[in-house]
Order: structure tokens, then C-alpha cells, then sequence
């Protein structure tokens, strides 16, 4: 039998199930000593020791007492970071594009409010490790699709199945909002019949929007008041907390048009609201500002919606959010390269943000925005002690990532690739 | 009468005719007349025999057996000749697998020319066209036709007019499918046409010893464009194209004509032997306010430059005439009147309907403008052609009248009558409980479907769910939409009875009725 | 008065054509001659005249003080599909080598232009890769403003593209409803197409001579039909015509060395070619350049096995390797691209900048022209306001031979421009609407 087993395990493609490590299961006591520690919500500390223990940090700061038998590990010439956050990927939810087998971020059908994505996730798959050995220790993983595509999870990169890995589920409602245009226009279209329909197409997904809204709250009263049920409806169910106000709803917009009616809708229905894309953010300030939204950004290192939108477009929207003292953070809206998160933040700094705006982009903010800023996003006591040891800043790509630690486990730094560089490097002459 | 007399009248009235005259000799008297060929002339006389134009004068001599048209007030001008259109020819659905013309395809044996089609032309003083389907890569050989009406044989002024190529990709899957496999496809075809010559003249001359060429009558079909003999029109618009084309005619050393054209403000300098059809057909801004500021800059610079086309041409002395191309017939003298407005001369605008039209495709010994000899295609307006409100109020083509479509005015009651009773504002009262509600319901009806907005001490928006069958009609509403703890649809469902309804509204908490009348 | 301004005009543009520029106290990455702090580059006519610490300049020079900054060769994107128009791919049939991207080109695509605002200048336009062998491609510099035929560069060798693996076998297309799979579907059909061309090519040029020897003895002979697809089959072989393959997997890869082994050519340049690093050898061996992306991976089955260090790794086993894009938006940050180079696999600063300029140049056969800043090649390139391979640096303006064609400030400044013109445009369009609207009403 155990043959049988051993046979089936070697006939099995390797491939979507990482022979890497998740986590070692071990928390224990780690001091990282004579580095430079960026706890992200206060200032730098050139010589600084942070100790943690049993997940936790338990010390941050320049004259900190080591406990007996830990482990240390001398930070001479490198830099400690908190572990960085993407607020919209699909790591976990991908393994090939092309591959339909393999692939599992949009259900079919517009109304998808009970899809969840922490459900989905797969805990071995190659794309963990890659992301995460570049310092990018959580994601949230969000599905797509349709009109309401699903409820995301913030996941830890970290887990030997997916309630291990997961933070917070949901972290979210993802609605992409119906839009007039698949893109601003360029020709005006020559089939009139065709323009007809679409708008028609339009406004039919408008009131079907507003619809499946009213009737989640009509049954969020109904559930409120106490009515007995011999109906349930696991779609309306899903919307109850949002339309309670308990769960956020991302709301997926990139032109102005479309983020307009995106806020009118949110207000309609009072829901508490996260502008995701946003591309034309800029045109709608005091809109975002009056409200108090916090906006997800990115990818940054993509192309502006218009010919005529400036190069820079998408690099300096990050600034004016700052400038407007408008909470933001930055995703990659990736998988496979979800590890680049750092880069996409870099570039608004090369655009007018702030550098130590543009780290806080893709750690404190994403806490905040996430709301799990009591255990994630910075060095401080008593938060999870994820934390990432460099040789220089992170947001350079020059930089090398030697360390990682998520929740206070030690997490090898193989994936994918390096054991393929490794292969190969050992291919005889 | 004598025998032969008596045969030729009979003859006459056998012939189809769409107005009953005698001889067919008029002198259209007292208008301004427009040679074309010459300056206006104030009181003219056209006088025209046996389908052709006898005299043209200030003191031309009227005949004694001649039907005198008074034209006076009114303009007189050659019949006008729009070198592009596709009369006859429908575009086939992507996927109905109608096979593409292929070069031998000949407009004047495939087309189907139906009366409304011409009548919607003369109407707008067109009296000659040159035709071939727009799908396909070869579009297959045009034809240029007068449209007098009767048998499309006697219509015939020059077959073939020219090889049409329409730069069209294939459906994805058959090449070829992009800009670039057509451009490759082209040059193989030339290619082939030119070895395919070389190959059956050898032949013919001295066949021993060679295999013998396949017929393919397709290449056969190029020849006279090889020797330069048949001009080849390329379908081209934007710059880029116009210069793909001229670049693909030079290697082949064609004669060719560019049609489309409308970015030729671009490059006016560089067309000076190339003859150039504009089409006017311009391009109009999106009806969106979002859209429009969307739009590229460098698309809103195009649509603004596109009408100074025919004056860039005319002023850098090209060789073009103004078409209609891909447009509307009822568009084509707007559209010219736009190039006018950006600053082509009214008489360039008719010299490029008439005479240049007919150079452009060598008919212009018998078309193109009102001088002895030749057609008589004339056309009478109401005012000068291109004045806003002109109308064209007669037309010959071949020397024989061509009764216009009347046009029918619709009267008010007509137009009232098109609308539904129940289109229209109404100021409707609920009889709640509390206190009347007044809202105010703006309706309209189509086939059915009721629509329109509301407005009024609960809120406002669209009303949904709307049905009216003539007498009942029913629609929903949203109201206090703002405030979450009272939101709730109301429903109305009630008769109508001329400027007033009555019904019952439900609610959430109860119906109650409500009346309500038009508002003026 | 109108004389005098005439000759002016003439002067100026006279001028323009020796204008001379210096570019003064930067950090100038030379590429191939290590980096001069505190140096300068003088441009005239459009070429380098001189780099180094000591440079002067005529008095009527424009100097551009460029203290703190840095001096980059043009970026070469050895691999795009900027500014083609309509479809890049000529899907129909396996070989579509008659086709040629520069029927296509067109000067109207804004990716040229925020292309050269990451400092990129050159561009190998592709054909897709629908196909085993596409169509021919085009060598180009982003000359944006100037009309496209001004974009091809002089003396650039003709070149065209092969595919292999998934997509020339329609792994991921699928056929109308009604329409049959196309051959190939396997990588052995692919081979075979690649093959079977070269061999017709072969028939083709015999009946060609055999003719020519008919006509020569005074015989009766049918000149036989040109073909274009055969006579580019056949320029590849007398290799005229450089070829740039689009590859993945390992064992395609060295199926194609050694078919082109077998057929007498060498293979210019792999492309994308990202499982080069288990073949390293065999690609140095043949002789054949790979120009790839760093970090694009699992997108497709035969990315699966992408690794970061693949660049790093065929530069050690002495590949010349550039970076490239397949991308109007990583054509932007190539530069990103090039330090990931030093990130995965320890490339020196100096092997990474190699990577997005004279490798590039190499691969292009123009390396005599562009890919480095020494005297005597054409002056393109790019002032940045950090080092390239930082993260936080960014273009300042960008040069083509000796003009300037991005420049940030220059940009601030037209895109308010544009945004009144815009306004003044739609806003003329109003009124005309209005005013026709109040003339029907009457």
C-alpha cells in the first residue's frame, strides 16, 4: 500500500504543489541586533535590537535586553522592515493563466456576493514562496469578475492550509462597477445599434446592482427584526454585513464617470467604501476627500487609461493623495509578480512621494485601511513579529531580502526559482 | 403620317418613359444658368435634343418644336456626379460567408439599383454615379452610371471606370487577416498578374516546348491595370493609408486615384498628379459630454481639419473631386457646404461634382458640365446649390425629365397624433394618510413600454416597471430613496381619460388613490 | 523685412542641423568605458563628439547643466509591437514571412512617446507570434513628432520573426465555430514547418536558376512566378535576413540550433527564451543572442520554469543577453529590468547596464551606431535625475541624435497646453452646435 502511495506521489505532476516548506511551526525567541530598524510609525534606529518572541515583538529600540537563549542573529550592515502588505492580488487563487485547471479568481456570473476567496486559496502553490522571499509577507487576495465578484481575505504568506493563512475573511466586498465604457472613448463607434445596446447593457446592470442592494437590505431587516426564514438566500446573506456597514466594499473604478457613480452609489446605500484603481482619482478630490475613503492604488507600473493622460499619470496620484491628506496604499493587482509590490511603490517616490511615504504605502497604511494595524504594518511591541531583514531598502530592486519572518517563524528562503537556479547551476559541464 | 412616322411614335411610346412628353426638346429658359465650363450665365437658355445639350447661351435660340421650361429665379447645372458610392451593393453580414468580390467581379453585372436609391440621389441633384461594392480586399471594377431610371444597360457611361481596392482585412483565420497581410497579399497578387501576362504571351507567341499557363481570370483581370490602361481607386482615408497606397501603386507603376481621403489636409503638397476623391462624409463629434473630453486631442484636431481637406487640395492645385462615399445621399450637399465653410470656393465645390469628377475617370467629353455635344443630365434649383434651404426642384438625365419624390409634410395633427395620449407632464396627488403627496410624473409611451422621471415631496428619478396598453398603465417609483429608514417603492396602477388619471398607488404600509392631470 | 527674415529662418534651421550641445558635470555611464564622474558629452550633428572630464564647448553651444545627474545611452528594446497599426499578428497560416511590419508602422501611437520618457530609444518591432515563422520586422527609433518613415533607421538589418511552443500551435487560440485546428498543433509540426520552408526556399531558388541557365542557352522558358515568401525563406539563408525566435522551452530551444545548423544559418537573437538558462551552452555554442524579460513568469505552462536569474546565468556562459520588453509598459522601466539583472544572479553594474544598451545595439547589428556613449555614434540618449537602476530615478529628457524628444520640464509645460486647446477646440464645436440649433429652430 505504501508503494501504491509512493508510486501515486511520484506520478503526480509536480507542478501547483510547492515542495517548499510553508512554515516550520516553530515561534521562537529571535533577537536581531546592530541593525537599522524601520518601525514605519516612528523614527529610524541606526544601532537597534528587536527581539521577539512566541510571534510577538517583544522589544524594539537601541538599549534592549536580550532574553536568555535566544537566538541572535547580528544585524551589522543590514536593515530590519516590517513585512509588506499588497492590498489587491491573486496570489493563491493562480497558478498557470492559461491553465483554466489552475485557475480560480472569477466565478461565472455577475452576482457573486457569497464567492469567497479564502476558501479558494491554495496553500502550496509556487507563487507563495516567490512572493514572499522578496519581503512581501501578505496579501489581500481578491477575486474577480462580474459585477459583485466575491469577498477577499488579507492572507499571511504563511500556512499549511488556508485557515492558517488567513487574517481577516472577509477583508472585503469587491464590486466592479458597471461602466458605460470598457475604456474612455477614442472613434466614435459607427454601429448605432450597437452603442444602443450597449447602454442598455448599462443601465440593466446599474438596476440589477441596485436591486440585489435594496433586496440585501429589505433581507438584512427582515434578519434583523428577528423574521423566521424558510428561505434563505446565501447571495443576500453575504451582503448583509455590507449593507449593515460592517464590511467594507471595494469598489473597482478607473474614470471619473465611473468612480462618480461608484461614491453616489455607496452613499445611497451608506455603505463603507475603498476606491480601488482609481486612475482618475485626481479629477475627483473633494469627492474622495468629503468622504473620507481611503484609495487603493495600482498597479502603479501600468499605462494611463487616455492618450492624452499624462505619462505620469498613475506615478504621481500618489502624491496628490498625500498632499490631500487622503489615506491610500498601493497593490500590484498581480500574482505571479505580486513580489514587485515594493517597485510599484518606489516609482511614486521617483514621482514627488515621499520615500517614507511610499514604505508606509505598503505597510502601515494597508494595515490601517485593512483595519489589522493592532497586529500588522509596523515594528512595535506587541505586534506579529513579521519581519524582514535586508541588506538596504527594500523598494530598490538592488536590494537582497536574506530573512523573513512571518508571525514569528523563520521562513525558508527557497522557492520555485532559486531551487531551478540552483539545478542548474549544477548541470555538468 | 407616314409609315416611318408612324413607327417612330410608336416606338416612342413603347420606350419607358416616367414623363409623358413628345419629342424630348426643351429650352429651359431664364434661369442662372451654371455652365461650369464657363462663368454663370444670368438669363440663360439650355436647350436640349435627343438626350443631348444642343446650345447653351445668354441668346441661344429657342426651337420652334421645343417645350420651354421657365427657370426663372431659379439655378441651372450640369447633373451632378458622386465618382463614389456603392448603389447596388450591400455589405453581407461578417458571417453570412458571401465570398469577397475577387478582381473580375464587374459592378455593372452584380448591381441591384433599386428606385429609392436613385430618387434619394436626384433628389439631391445627382445624376451620375460611379458604383461598386466597399467589402473585400478587391471591391472588383466600378461603374460610372447615369440614373435616369429604365434598364441599367442604357444607363451604362463607362464600364469598367476603375479597379477598386478596399485594403480590407479577411475575418481572423483567413489571410489575410491584418493591414499588413493585405498590403503582402496585394503585392504577391500584382506580382502574379505581371508573371501570369508574361507567361501566356510567351505562350501564345511560341507554345512548343512550354506548359501552358492556367486560365485564371482574376490576374487576366489586372492586366489593363498593369498597362496602366484601367486606373486602380484605392480606398484610403487617414495619411498613413493614402501613403501605403501611393507607395503600393508606384511599385507596380499604377495609375491610380486615391478615395476617402479626408486627412489630405495633411499631405495636399505631396498629391499634385494624384487625383483624390474627398469624401464628405465627415467625421462628427460623440453626443456625450464625458465623451467628448475624453476623446484624444489628435482625434478632435482630425475631426476639426478633415472638412479643410477640399481647400488644402484645391490650393495646392490637386486634381479631386468631393464624394459621398461611405456617407448618406441626404448628406452629401451638407457635407460639401461644410468644406465650403472651411474655405473651398463655391466654384471649386461645383467643379469638384461636375467637370473634375468626370476628368478624374475620362468621361469628361460627355459629362461634367452644359456645353453643346454633351449629355443632357441638367438639374434646376430653387435657389444657388449650395445655399442652406436650396432644393433641387427638377431633374433630366439623358434629355428626359425625372419626376422627384414628393415630399410629404406631416401637419401638426399627424404629428400629435404619432404621440401617445399618454406622453406628457401630469401633476399627480396621492391621498395618503397623512396628508395628500403631490408628485410630478413626466410619461412617455413606446410600444408598450412606459417610461419617464418623477419628481415632488418624496424624492425623485426614473419610474420603472412602466406598461401602457392605450386605457390602463401601471409604473413604480422609488421614494425618500435618501433617507434608508422610509425608502420604499410605491406602485401606481390607473386608467387614463384624456388630460386626466385616476388609480390606486401601493405602498408598504397600505394603497391609497390618486388623481391627476396633465400639466401644460 | 520679409528677406531678412527668410534668411533667418534658414540660418536657424541651418543651425539646427550643427547644433551643438554639451551636456555638462554628470556621472556618464559610458557602457562600455566605465563611468566618468563629473564628466560631459558634446553632441554635434547628431552624433558624439566628444566624452570626458575635460570637454569644451563652442561659445554658441546650448549647455545643458546636468551637475548631479546622469547620462544613460538610450535604452534598445529588442523586442515590442509599439505602433503598428491594425492586427500585429498575421494569424491565417504557419508561415506569413511575405508579410512585413513596415507596411504597418504608424507615428500616431502614444507608447512611442512615454517609451522615450523612460529613456528608451530603439525598438525592434515584431511580428506576433501567432505564427512559426511571421512576418518581417522593422528596426525603428521612437523619432516621435517626426513622420514614421523617419523612424526607420538607415542600414538596420531586415529581420524576422519565428515563434515556437505554444503559440504558433494554437495552444490557447481557439478556431472559429465551423473552422478546423490548424497545423501545426505539436511542437513537431512546428518543427516541420520551420523546415519544410527552408527546403521549398531550396526547390524555389533551383527552378529560379534553372531558368536563368534556359534563358542563357537561348531556350524557350516561362519565367517562373516570384513568390515572396520563398525569397525571404531565402535571405534568411544567405542570411540577409536576421532571424529573432521567439522561444521557451529548453528542448525547443535546441531543436532550433540545430535546425538552423542543418540549414546553414545562424539564429541572430532567442526571444523571450525563457528556459535558455538549461540550455546556456548550446545557445553559446551556436553563437545566437537571447533577449528576454526578467521576471514574467507561469503565465503560460511553458513559462512555468521562468527563473529571474536566466539573464545572469546565459551571460555567464558567454550569451550576449539583453533585456527586453513585449511590452508598451515595461518598455518604460527597462531600466527596472537591468537592475533585476544585478538582483538575480549577481550581475556587475556594469554586465546590467550591457543588458538594455549595447547588447541590445549587438544584437541589432548596430552596435557601430548606438548603444554606448563614445565619439563618433549617434547621440542617443538620456539624462536621469539618479542612476538608472534605481528605482527612485526618473528620466529628464531624452535624446536622438543630437534632439531632444522627451523632456519633463518641456512636458509640464505642453500638457497645459494641450488641455487649453483642447478646451478651445470642443468648446468652438459648442458654440457652432448651438448656433445651428438656434437656425433650425427658427
Amino acid at each position: 500500500m505504501k508503494r501504491l502511495a509512493l508510486m501515486l506521489l511520484a506520478a503526480t505532476p509536480l507542478f501547483a504543489q510547492s515542495t517548499i516548506p510553508n512554515n516550520p511551526g516553530v515561534k521562537a525567541t529571535v533577537a536581531i541586533r546592530n541593525a537599522t530598524i524601520f518601525p514605519v510609525t516612528s523614527a529610524v534606529i541606526p544601532n537597534g535590537t528587536i527581539v521577539f518572541a512566541n510571534g510577538v515583538i517583544t522589544a524594539v529600540g537601541t538599549n534592549v535586553s536580550i532574553p536568555a537563549g535566544a537566538t541572535i542573529i547580528d544585524g551589522t550592515g543590514l536593515s530590519v522592515y516590517p513585512g509588506m502588505i499588497d492590498s489587491g492580488s491573486s496570489v493563491g487563487l493562480i497558478e498557470i493563466d492559461s491553465v483554466p485547471g489552475t485557475v480560480d479568481t472569477s466565478e461565472i456570473g455577475d452576482l457573486n456576493p457569497n464567492a469567497q476567496a479564502a476558501v479558494a486559496i491554495n496553500p502550496h502553490s509556487e507563487l507563495i514562496p516567490v512572493t514572499r522571499v522578496n519581503g512581501v509577507t501578505h496579501v489581500v487576495s481578491v477575486p474577480e469578475g462580474g459585477i459583485i465578484s466575491g469577498q477577499s481575505a488579507l492572507i499571511q504568506l504563511a500556512g499549511w492550509t488556508p485557515p492558517q493563512m488567513v487574517v481577516k475573511s472577509p477583508a472585503a466586498m469587491h464590486v466592479r462597477f458597471p461602466r458605460l465604457r470598457s475604456a474612455p472613448l477614442v472613434e466614435v463607434p459607427q454601429e448605432e445599434e450597437a452603442e444602443k445596446e450597449r447602454t442598455k447593457g448599462y443601465t440593466k446592470d446599474l438596476d440589477r446592482l441596485r436591486d440585489t442592494f435594496r433586496d440585501a437590505r429589505a433581507y438584512a431587516k427582515a434578519s434583523a427584526a428577528g423574521t423566521r426564514r424558510l428561505d434563505r438566500d446565501l447571495l443576500l446573506e453575504a451582503l448583509v454585513p455590507v449593507v449593515e456597514g460592517r464590511v467594507p466594499v471595494v469598489m473597482h473604478a478607473n474614470q471619473a464617470r465611473d468612480i462618480r457613480a461608484a461614491l453616489e452609489f455607496a452613499d445611497e446605500f451608506q455603505l463603507k467604501v475603498i476606491l480601488s484603481g482609481a486612475q482618475d482619482v485626481a479629477r475627483l478630490i473633494p469627492e474622495v476627500k468629503r468622504r473620507n475613503i481611503p484609495v487603493l492604488l495600482g498597479p502603479i507600473l501600468s499605462l494611463p487609461q487616455r492618450e492624452d493622460d499624462p505619462y505620469d499619470l498613475l506615478f504621481s496620484n500618489a502624491k496628490i493623495l498625500h498632499d490631500n491628506g487622503i489615506q491610500f496604499a498601493i497593490q500590484t493587482q498581480d500574482a505571479h509578480n505580486t513580489r514587485n509590490l515594493p517597485y510599484h511603490a518606489a516609482s511614486c517616490a521617483a514621482f514627488g512621494l515621499p520615500k517614507e511615504e511610499a514604505l508606509k504605502a505598503v505597510t502601515i497604511y494597508p494595515a490601517r485601511i485593512w483595519g489589522v494595524a493592532d497586529r500588522l504594518g509596523s515594528l512595535e511591541v506587541g505586534k506579529a513579529a513579521t519581519v524582514i531583514v535586508t541588506n538596504g531598502d527594500p523598494l530598490e530592486i538592488r536590494t537582497t531580502v536574506s530573512r523573513v519572518f512571518i508571525a514569528g517563524e523563520e521562513i525558508t528562503m527557497d522557492s520555485r526559482h532559486t531551487l531551478l537556479n540552483e539545478k542548474f547551476e549544477n548541470r555538468p559541464k | 403620317m407616314r409609315p416611318g412616322r408612324i413607327a417612330a411614335v410608336l416606338l416612342l411610346l413603347a420606350a419607358p418613359m416616367l414623363w409623358a412628353d413628345a419629342p424630348g426638346v426643351y429650352a429651359i429658359t431664364g434661369g442662372t444658368v451654371h455652365p461650369v465650363s464657363g462663368p454663370p450665365i444670368p438669363n440663360g437658355t439650355v436647350v436640349i435634343r435627343g438626350g443631348l445639350i444642343e446650345a447653351v447661351g445668354a441668346n441661344a435660340g429657342i426651337p420652334a418644336d421645343a417645350t420651354i421650361i421657365d427657370a426663372a429665379g431659379t439655378h441651372v447645372y450640369p447633373g451632378l456626379i458622386d465618382a463614389q458610392t456603392s448603389i447596388g451593393f450591400t455589405t453581407p453580414k461578417s458571417d453570412a460567408g458571401t465570398p469577397e468580390p475577387a478582381p473580375d467581379f464587374f459592378a455593372l453585372r452584380n448591381a441591384k439599383l433599386s428606385g429609392d436609391d436613385a430618387d434619394a440621389r436626384r433628389k439631391t441633384g445627382v445624376t451620375t454615379i460611379v458604383t461598386a461594392p466597399t467589402f473585400g480586399i478587391f471591391n472588383g471594377q466600378s461603374v460610372v452610371l447615369n440614373l435616369g431610371g429604365g434598364a441599367i444597360e442604357s444607363s451604362v457611361i463607362k464600364n469598367p471606370a476603375a479597379l477598386q481596392i478596399g485594403f480590407n482585412p479577411r475575418p481572423m483565420w483567413t489571410y489575410p487577416d491584418s493591414l499588413m497581410g493585405v498590403i503582402a497579399y496585394l503585392r504577391q497578387t500584382f506580382l502574379d498578374a505581371q508573371q501570369h501576362t508574361s507567361a501566356r504571351e510567351l505562350y501564345e507567341r511560341a507554345p512548343g516546348g512550354l506548359r501552358r499557363p492556367e486560365d485564371n481570370p482574376a490576374l487576366e483581370a489586372l492586366r489593363p491595370v498593369l498597362r496602366r490602361e484601367l486606373p486602380v481607386v484605392f480606398i484610403a482615408d487617414s495619411e498613413l493609408m493614402m501613403r501605403r497606397a501611393q507607395s503600393l501603386a508606384r511599385e507596380f507603376n499604377l495609375r491610380f486615384i486615391l478615395s476617402g481621403a479626408r486627412q489630405a489636409y495633411e499631405l495636399a503638397s505631396e498629391l499634385k498628379d494624384v487625383p483624390v476623391l474627398v469624401s464628405v462624409k465627415w467625421p462628427v463629434a460623440p453626443s456625450d459630454q464625458i465623451d467628448r473630453e475624453d476623446q484624444p486631442l489628435r482625434v478632435i484636431r482630425e475631426r476639426q481639419l478633415a472638412p479643410t481637406s477640399p481647400a488644402a487640395l484645391a490650393k495646392s492645385g490637386v486634381a479631386f473631386a468631393l464624394v459621398s462615399g461611405a456617407g448618406k445621399s441626404g448628406d452629401f450637399i451638407p457635407g460639401i457646404r461644410k468644406a465650403i465653410e472651411n474655405g473651398l470656393s463655391e466654384e471649386d465645390a461645383l467643379r469638384a461634382i461636375t467637370l473634375a469628377p468626370a476628368r478624374i475617370f475620362g468621361v469628361e467629353r460627355q459629362l461634367g458640365s452644359l456645353e453643346r455635344g454633351k449629355i443632357a443630365n441638367v438639374v434646376i434649383s430653387d435657389k444657388p446649390l449650395f445655399e442652406k434651404e436650396a432644393k433641387v426642384t427638377r431633374v433630366f438625365v439623358d434629355g428626359r425629365e425625372v419626376r422627384l419624390p414628393v415630399e410629404e409634410k406631416k401637419t401638426d395633427e399627424e404629428t400629435a397624433a404619432a404621440a401617445t395620449p399618454i406622453d406628457g407632464n401630469w401633476a399627480l396627488t396621492v391621498r395618503a394618510p397623512q396628508g395628500s403627496v403631490s408628485i410630478q410624473v413626466t410619461l412617455r409611451a413606446e410600444s408598450g413600454r412606459l417610461t419617464g422621471t418623477f419628481s415632488g415631496d418624496r424624492g425623485s428619478g426614473d419610474i420603472r416597471g412602466g406598461a401602457f396598453d392605450g386605457k390602463t398603465f401601471d409604473f413604480s417609483i422609488s421614494v425618500n430613496a435618501q433617507n434608508e429608514a422610509e425608502a420604499s417603492d410605491w406602485a401606481f396602477r390607473g386608467t387614463l381619460d384624456g388630460d386626466t388619471m385616476t388609480g390606486t398607488v401601493s405602498t408598504t404600509i397600505g394603497s391609497f388613490e390618486f388623481s391627476g392631470s396633465r400639466s401644460k | 523685412m520679409k528677406r531678412v527674415l527668410l534668411a533667418l529662418v534658414i540660418t536657424l534651421s541651418v543651425n539646427a542641423q550643427e547644433r551643438v550641445t554639451l551636456i555638462r558635470n554628470a556621472t556618464i555611464l559610458t557602457v562600455t568605458n566605465g563611468t566618468i564622474e563629473r564628466g560631459s558629452v558634446l553632441i554635434r550633428g547628431g552624433k558624439i563628439a566628444a566624452v570626458g572630464t575635460n570637454v569644451t564647448a563652442p561659445a554658441n553651444a546650448r549647455v545643458i547643466d546636468a551637475t548631479g545627474k546622469f547620462v544613460l545611452p538610450g535604452i534598445i528594446d529588442t523586442h515590442s509591437h509599439t505602433a503598428v497599426e491594425g492586427s500585429v499578428n498575421e494569424v491565417s497560416l504557419p508561415n506569413t514571412g511575405m508579410v512585413r511590419i513596415a507596411d504597418a508602422l504608424t507615428d500616431d501611437d502614444i507608447s512611442a512617446y512615454r517609451q522615450l520618457a523612460g529613456g528608451t530609444t530603439m525598438a525592434l518591432i515584431l511580428h506576433g507570434s501567432a505564427n512559426a515563422i511571421g512576418g518581417q520586422s522593422q528596426i525603428v527609433k521612437w523619432k516621435w513628432g517626426r513622420p514614421v518613415h523617419e523612424w526607420l533607421v538607415d542600414g538596420a538589418p531586415r529581420t524576422i520573426k519565428f515563434a515556437l511552443g505554444e503559440n504558433p500551435k494554437s495552444a490557447n487560440f481557439r478556431p472559429p465555430p465551423g473552422m478546423q485546428r490548424q497545423y501545426p498543433s505539436t511542437r513537431m509540426g512546428v518543427e516541420e514547418v520551420v523546415r519544410k520552408s527552408f527546403i521549398d526556399a531550396r526547390d524555389y531558388l533551383a527552378r529560379r536558376d534553372e531558368y536563368e541557365a534556359k534563358r542563357k542557352r537561348g531556350e524557350a522558358a516561362i519565367p517562373p512566378r516570384r513568390d515572396l515568401l520563398m525569397e525571404t525563406m531565402a535571405d534568411i539563408l544567405t542570411g540577409r535576413i536576421d532571424v529573432h525566435a521567439h522561444c521557451y522551452r529548453a528542448d525547443e530551444i535546441v531543436m532550433l540550433l540545430r535546425l538552423a545548423d542543418e540549414q546553414g544559418f545562424r539564429i541572430r537573437e532567442l526571444q523571450h527564451v525563457l528556459e535558455g538558462y538549461k540550455v546556456a551552452h548550446e545557445i553559446a555554442a551556436h553563437g545566437a543572442g537571447a533577449g528576454t524579460f526578467i521576471d514574467w513568469w507561469g503565465y503560460k505552462h511553458e513559462a512555468y520554469d521562468a527563473i529571474p536569474y536566466n539573464v545572469a546565468i546565459m551571460t555567464r556562459h558567454g550569451v550576449l543577453t539583453s533585456v527586453n520588453s513585449d511590452s508598451d509598459e515595461l518598455a518604460r522601466h527597462l531600466n527596472h529590468d537591468a537592475a533585476k539583472a544585478m538582483k538575480y544572479g549577481g550581475l556587475t553594474e556594469e554586465e546590467a547596464l550591457r543588458t538594455c544598451t549595447i547588447n541590445g545595439a549587438k544584437q541589432l547589428r548596430l552596435d557601430h551606431r548606438v548603444g554606448s556613449i563614445e565619439v563618433g555614434k549617434d547621440a542617443d540618449l538620456a539624462i536621469w535625475n539618479g542612476h538608472p537602476l534605481s528605482t527612485y530615478s526618473r528620466v529628464d529628457t531624452t535624446f536622438i541624435e543630437g534632439e531632444v524628444y522627451f523632456d519633463r520640464e518641456q512636458d509640464l509645460v505642453r500638457r497645459e497646453e494641450l488641455r487649453r486647446e483642447k478646451e478651445e477646440r470642443l468648446k468652438k464645436e459648442k458654440d457652432a452646435a448651438a448656433a445651428e440649433k438656434k437656425e433650425k429652430a427658427k
